[in-house]
């Protein structure tokens, strides 16, 4: 049964459909003039991959890598790119989704295929997507896993149905693959609070935080997938709503905020889409290590030699993010979020969060001083 | 009383040279069940070329092998020619006689040198069968003889057991000879192989085989043509020794050096002869019996100072390039040949000699693959054959010391883009000389004489050459082919789902296609 689309998915799909007609029309003309088909598509390689400090994320550079059929070796990707497309073509103008692993079972009965392996299938759908600045949710291509969860006061319309996020069970409302042609019908919240592991979610969820802090509160299952990403961003620009991280405090609960504030390297084709630059990380640091006198791990190497490596980072380019990399270098101790249960299950909520938010809005919660 | 020195040499005797030979088989090729098998087939077969071909007749050659009452290394051998045959009284000396013959004493290029083949064949047969050969032959006469022959080995003599005669309008000779301790094989050694690398090598001779198991192969002559007789020919100057000059000034009848020098040896005019004399400050006016060593070396060196025509080719019989080309496409029918006939050269004894060689590549060329089935004669071995042969005769056996080998082994094939471990290449290489210097009395291997292995790696260079030349024509065109494929194959690809993704009608791809790869569609 198709469902009816929403306004937001008709938008998504002329775009998506103008943009590959644009693409077979330049091909048309190209063979009616006798002429081989070039197709310039951005380059991905690393060499291309810079950071924009005006946008604070990764984007690419100027450099093409340009695709010839009157090649013998290019012909048959470029052969493969356009069935890529007309697959994705296919599944815009149904109203249907693809996996990408879908995607790399349908190229077995194609003429120019099969692929090798799902990177070769997904390498082309990362050409499109880089070539059209579209992203694969736009061309009917998904991801295999759904985002993560949110929990709050709003309220999504998927097609016909609507849905309330503190009404949808008490895990919240799970994220969808197509998170973009989601509309946002209605939204009490004044702020995301979003947080490594599920565990301190449902803490937060139990602990009444979201009505607490006016908050969203979303579960990002450690690295924040891409419609988890594409939320918070949505969010973030629709909505209004600043946007906060809570993760370990350790280089990769760092990263995890870090990636959602800038955007990740290998996703730089697609950065302005992801990245939040707004967001916020309110901990845990290595200052609330050493404040709240949290129980701690003493730093493995692999994270002392990723700290390091944090601290050459552009993107972490910041008095802030210098000082706590250098202090959880210099205390040699790492803590997860979840150590603050040392004060009681309730103190994140009751003590740690007001304090934070308050450093970061300077309003206060809950009555505290 | 006796002395102890008398009881030995009481056991003294002189051996006949059938004696030793029946003592040293292997010598004559005959070791190993397989060998002998060929060897006696090798032997017959050359015979009734060699007597086809003097009597200016196009060689036809029967060869049948048969099991002899089913026992597995029991054989009778039948090879029968249409050569001129053999008058009754030379019959006893020519299968029963060791080195007698017609050829030991002409220097003159023919298959058979020493005289001592067929009779060893015949020797062969009698101490491994116990059984006489049988000889059946007519000169066309209208008489034919049979005749069962066996040797004397103590006086080196043919002794006839049998002999009758009767009526039939027939011209040729058949030999039939029985023998045991001996193996058939379609092997690399085996006789299929010799008579097949005969057929290439003698593109005017028909052989007809018929193998233990009833198999019949006939390979067809590709020429119609009898080779010239060769004739005897003198020594040249370029390659001989003082010690061969100073035989011949023994056994001249010229009364003077220069005398010597212009009748004894091919291509010295008398001015020339006077001319080596001056160079060399010998006086052509003296006596040869009066010649030095000393001065038989000057004159040897003198020589090397002037201009001579090359040795006279008319003893020698190359096979000619055309006609290798024939042979070798008439029985390997390959993608590619290439042949050469080199100039004639000389080697140590002032004897000239003519190095043939052809490369075939593709189709049965090469040593047989694994299931190719129409050229089961090596086993499963792939890679580059290399057959040798000295007056178009196979060299089957000791290739390893061969100087053929030595010069196919010397050459570097990767740069001539060839992987010899696995192209479906034949190496032929045909030594043509009066006097092949072969290694031993069983003649399957030619000695390293270093003008015969520079001459031979010389014309294997050139050959190597074209078919490199070939090879990467071969390679460009396959890559034409694959380009034009690969753009057949996906540019109506893109296209039509170009023109999906627009909306739009399907391009014509014609002119593009035909201009990125090169292809006209109707």
């Amino acid at each position: 049964m198709t469902r009816e689309a929403t306004s937001l998915e008709i938008k998504h799909r002329q775009r998506a459909l103008k943009a590959l007609a644009e693409l077979g029309m330049k091909i048309v003309e190209d063979i009616k003039n006798g002429q081989p088909p070039k197709l310039k598509i951005p380059s991905r390689s690393t060499s291309n991959i810079i950071y924009d400090k005006k946008n604070r994320y990764f984007v690419l550079g100027p450099h093409y890598g340009v695709r010839s059929a009157g090649s013998m070796k290019q012909i048959k990707k470029i052969a493969q790119l356009l069935c890529t497309a007309d697959f994705a073509r296919e599944l815009i103008e149904s109203g249907k989704f693809a996996t990408l692993r879908e995607m790399y079972y349908t190229a077995e009965g194609w003429e120019v295929g099969p692929f090798h392996d799902q990177s070769e299938s997904d390498a082309i759908i990362e050409d499109l997507e880089a070539t059209f600045g579209l992203k694969r949710e736009s061309l009917g291509l998904t991801p295999e896993e759904d985002g993560a969860a949110v929990y709050g006061q709003i309220v999504f319309r998927e097609g016909d149905v609507t849905i309330d996020a503190t009404k949808a069970g008490r895990g919240g409302y799970t994220i969808p693959p197509t998170i973009d042609d989601v509309e946002f019908v209605k939204c009490k919240a004044k702020r995301i609070i979003a947080v490594e592991t599920m565990g301190m979610y449902h803490r937060l969820i139990q602990e009444e935080a979201w009505k607490k802090f006016d908050a969203l509160i979303v579960g990002l299952k450690g690295q924040a997938a891409r419609a988890t990403r594409r939320f918070l961003k949505r969010a973030n620009e629709e909505l209004g709503l600043p946007v906060y991280l809570n993760c370990d405090g350790d280089p990769f609960g760092y990263h995890i905020g870090m990636v959602i504030i800038s955007g990740s390297a290998n996703l730089a084709y697609i950065n302005h889409e992801l990245a939040v630059p707004d967001a916020k990380y309110i901990g845990v640091t290595a200052s609330d290590i050493v404040n709240y006198k949290l129980p701690t791990d003493k730093l493995r190497e692999l994270d002392i030699a990723r700290l390091k490596q944090l601290l050459k980072d552009p993107r972490y380019n910041t008095e802030f993010w210098q000082y706590e990399i250098k202090k959880m270098l210099e205390i040699g101790r790492k803590a997860e979020q979840q150590a603050f249960a040392k004060y009681g299950l309730a103190y994140v909520v009751n003590e740690y969060l007001p304090a934070k938010l308050k450093e970061v809005e300077g309003q206060q919660f809950l009555g505290k001083v | 009383m006796k002395s102890l020195a008398d009881e030995i040499f009481a056991e003294f005797r002189e051996h006949s040279v059938s004696e030793f030979f029946r003592r040293n088989a292997a010598m004559l090729g005959y070791t190993g069940k397989i060998r002998s098998l060929t060897t006696i087939v090798h032997e017959a077969v050359t015979n009734a070329i060699d007597a086809a071909e003097e009597a200016g007749i196009l060689p036809k050659v029967n060869v049948i092998i048969k099991r002899v009452n089913d026992e597995p290394e029991h054989f009778k051998v039948i090879i029968e020619d249409n050569a001129s045959g053999i008058p009754e009284q030379y019959i006893p000396d020519v299968f029963g006689k060791m080195l007698a013959g017609t050829k030991l004493h002409r220097a003159m290029q023919q298959r058979g040198q020493q005289g001592i083949g067929i009779s060893g064949c015949v020797m062969f047969g009698q101490i491994t069968s116990g059984k006489p050969t049988t000889v059946i032959t007519s000169t066309g006469n209208g008489e034919v003889i049979r005749a069962d022959v066996m040797i004397d080995v103590d006086r080196n003599q043919g002794k006839i057991l049998n002999k009758e005669k009767f009526k039939e309008k027939w011209r040729g000779t058949r030999v039939e000879i029985e023998a045991k301790e001996v193996a058939y094989m379609r092997s690399r050694y085996g006789p299929f192989n010799y008579l097949r690398m005969t057929a290439i090598a003698n593109p005017h001779v028909k052989i007809t085989f018929v193998e233990p198991d009833g198999t019949l192969t006939v390979f067809e002559n590709a020429v119609n043509k009898v080779p010239e007789r060769p004739r005897p020919m003198p020594l040249h100057p370029w390659g001989i020794m003082s010690d061969d000059l100073l035989v011949l000034a023994k056994r001249t009848k010229a009364r003077t050096v220069s005398g010597l020098l212009s009748t004894e040896l091919s291509r010295v005019s008398k001015q020339k002869a006077e001319e080596v004399c001056r160079l060399a400050g010998v006086s052509p006016e003296k006596k040869p019996s009066e010649l030095t060593w000393e001065e038989a070396e000057k004159i040897v060196s003198a020589f090397k100072q002037v201009k001579l025509l090359a040795p006279p080719t008319s003893g020698l019989r190359p096979i000619g390039a055309a006609d290798l080309e024939n042979g070798m496409r008439q029985i390997l029918n390959p993608d590619f040949v290439y042949t050469v006939t080199r100039p004639p050269k000389v080697y140590r004894g002032g004897l000239p000699f003519i190095v043939e060689v052809g490369i075939a590549y593709g189709g049965n060329a090469g040593k047989a693959p694994e299931g190719k089935g129409d050229n089961e004669t090596m086993e499963g071995e792939v890679g580059m054959d290399l057959i040798r042969f000295a007056n178009r005769a196979p060299l089957i056996f000791d290739q390893g010391g061969c100087a053929i080998t030595a010069a196919a082994r010397s050459i570097d094939w990767r740069r001539y883009g060839v992987d010899i471990t696995n192209a479906p290449l034949t190496l032929f290489v045909n030594i043509s000389s009066a006097y092949v210097p072969y290694t031993s009395a069983g003649k399957q291997s030619i000695a390293d004489e270093p003008e015969i292995i520079n001459e031979t790696r010389t014309a294997i260079m050139e050959a190597a050459r074209e078919l490199k030349k070939f090879l990467y024509r071969r390679l460009k065109a396959k890559e034409r082919q694959e380009r034009a494929g690969i753009f057949e194959k996906f540019l109506p690809v893109v296209a039509r789902k170009a023109a999906r993704l627009a909306g739009v009608e399907e391009p014509d791809i014609k002119p593009l296609l035909k201009k990125i790869a090169g292809v006209e569609h109707d």
